[in-house]
């Protein structure tokens, strides 16, 4: 047998994704206790109370918070999870994860024992992008039996195939925050750099959606948000969005590369 | 022979700073090679670009007969790498922190990251965050040697080792260049490496002063000379003052017809002998050359601005 033969299969994605487990499990924790805490709400606020509660709220507001598809079940699951809550933390640990695997670990001194080994930097950049990967599709997988789970006794009328597609749409939608973490991480070489540049794509993404729903003549915002492109189709109740999903899935590999390139091109250490 | 390392012009500017101003030198096979430095002189910078770490600004870098920029990662699991500033991982104990490491940069006989744990008197089941700053050199020196690499680059591989370790390392570099492994340490004092080099670049300002062996630095070194005689200093003092290398320090009258004579001296022995002939000497002492006041004064020799002056006591 040779020496390459011997050697495991994607080394780095592996031990990224050991390093991490503890906490992967924690946060799943805490987006189920979110969904527990949200979707049984549903049938006690659906109907005349509901009605009520929309009624006093001014119009900019219900626009902002997503809250005008609210009355249906979909809507309800997306204005309440997807939209907000669901979407904050999982970026959260999106942009977590993707300013530790270049930036942090450059900060910390331990990028450059890693590149004197046996890896490339283009090796080192994908395999974590794989785990980053990897660490939010298995907690979008835990979002999705959430919501199934909880979809009859909340009444919320989903149906699995439909929902099944918006986790997807939302995956690369929290996944690009995460890769934007990464890519500043890899240019910049800190964590800060990271969780700048994945805090602009989430927190902007979020911000332009919200001004664009405040009227015909902001609306043009909305081009500029992968927040609306992703959930301003109200994928929950109509399903995926092929030219979001294509467009959500382009940008992270764009990312991803521009990482690759970033961190190929430049001394590791600083000086 | 062939080289393990060869740097023509190596120069690497920083944003605010030039670390290397175009340096020279070559590491034959299977040889010990230091290079020794204040803080700051450009040793760390000049291992990273062997590394293909930091890229150069300019000259030519071959390491095992390629060029680090464009070999793969093949090249870098036949050298073992122990960082100057060396980070390690905090929750993870130094057992898995190995495995992972022969998992890319394998293969790593059994048995042998024990073999050199239990020699450095390292515990591998202990998470490194609880481990002392000598402990964590030990993993670093346990990462760099663990594979057996045939170059081995090492950023002050002595820094924190308490004396025990530090001969146990030596012994280490012993076995390693017996197995025909090539060797390149750096050090800021030269006494931590003179026993284990034979060839050292003394390297100061991003640039190499003088590049020799260990024999010939000592050759040059100045030793403290006392000779006491049954003769007036004066009559000493003539006798001696001919001599190349002697630097009169201090002579006195000790009674009737006895005289004591100080001196630093760097000139050949064979020579004072031979000027002492004719002279009853009572008593002669000649010290073990000091090296690191040899370096220093290197440090503080051009080209440069003189910064670190002979006799200037070690920062």
């Amino acid at each position: 047998m040779t020496p390459a033969a011997r050697r495991p299969f994607l080394p780095l994605t592996g031990k990224a994704l050991l390093d991490t487990w503890r906490s992967t499990l924690v946060w799943a924790l805490v987006l189920l206790s979110v969904l527990a805490l949200y979707l049984p709400l549903y049938p006690s606020m659906a109907g005349p109370e509901m009605e009520k509660l929309l009624a006093s709220l001014p119009e900019e507001l219900i626009r902002a918070l997503n809250y005008d598809q609210i009355a249906t079940g979909a809507g309800y699951a997306q204005a309440t999870f997807f939209g907000l809550l669901g979407f904050m933390l999982s970026s959260a640990v999106a942009i977590g994860t993707g300013a530790a695997a270049i930036g942090e670990d450059e900060d910390a001194g331990l990028l450059e024992l890693t590149l004197a080994h046996g890896v490339t930097r283009t090796q080192v950049v994908l395999e974590r992008s794989l785990a980053l990967l990897l660490r939010m599709a298995f907690l979008m997988v835990v979002i999705y039996a959430g919501v199934l789970a909880l979809n009859g006794p909340s009444e919320l009328g989903l149906d699995a195939g439909t929902l099944f597609q918006a986790v997807a749409q939302f995956l690369l939608l929290v996944l690009l925050g995460g890769t934007a973490a990464l890519l500043g991480g890899a240019v910049g070489g800190h964590r800060t750099h990271g969780t700048a540049a994945g805090a602009l794509v989430a927190v902007g993404g979020y911000v332009l959606n919200a001004l664009g729903n405040q009227g015909e003549d902001l609306q043009w915002m909305h081009a500029f948000s992968p927040y609306h492109w992703a959930l301003g189709g109200q994928p929950v109740a109509n399903g995926v969005d092929w030219s979001a999903f294509w467009g959500l899935a382009g940008l992270n590999v764009l990312f991803v590369a521009l990482a690759v390139l970033a961190l190929r091109h430049r001394d590791v250490g600083g000086a | 022979m062939e080289n393990a390392i060869s740097v023509q012009g190596l120069a690497k500017r920083f944003a605010h700073r030039e670390a290397l101003r175009g340096i020279d030198f070559e590491i034959p096979r299977g040889s010990v090679f230091g290079v020794i430095g204040p803080n700051g002189a450009g040793k760390t910078t000049a291992m990273r670009c062997l590394l293909d770490i930091i890229r150069p600004t300019a000259g030519s870098v071959r390491v095992l007969g390629t060029d680090p920029r464009r070999a793969g990662p093949e090249i870098r699991r036949r050298i073992g790498y122990l960082p100057g500033e060396l980070a390690l991982e905090r929750r993870i104990t130094g057992r898995r922190m190995m495995d992972h490491f022969a998992a890319i940069s394998g293969p790593v006989a059994p048995g042998r990251v024990e073999e050199l744990a239990s020699r450095l008197g390292l515990e591998l089941d202990r998470q490194s965050r609880k481990l002392s700053k000598g402990n964590k050199q030990k993993l670093g020196l346990v990462q760099a040697f663990m594979h057996d690499p045939e170059l081995l680059i090492l950023d002050e591989p002595t820094s924190g080792l308490d004396p025990l370790m530090q001969r146990e390392f030596l012994g280490m570099v012993e076995d390693a260049r017996g197995r025909g492994q090539t060797l390149f340490l750096s050090s800021h004092l030269i006494g931590e490496i003179e026993q284990a080099a034979d060839r050292v670049a003394i390297l100061r300002d991003g640039l190499i002063v003088r590049t020799a062996t260990v024999e010939e630095l000592r050759a040059g070194a100045r030793r403290r000379l006392r000779v006491l005689a049954a003769t007036d200093p004066v009559t000493l003092a003539a006798a001696l003052k001919p001599l190349p290398g002697l630097q009169l320090l201090d002579a006195e009258r000790l009674g009737e017809g006895a005289g004591a004579l100080e001196a630093r001296f760097s000139g050949e022995v064979g020579a004072l002998l031979h000027a002492l002939a004719g002279i009853e000497v009572l008593d002669l002492v000649l010290e073990e050359p000091d090296l690191e006041e040899a370096v220093l004064e290197l440090y503080g020799s051009p080209p440069g601005n003189g910064r670190h002056r002979a006799g200037e006591p070690r920062p």
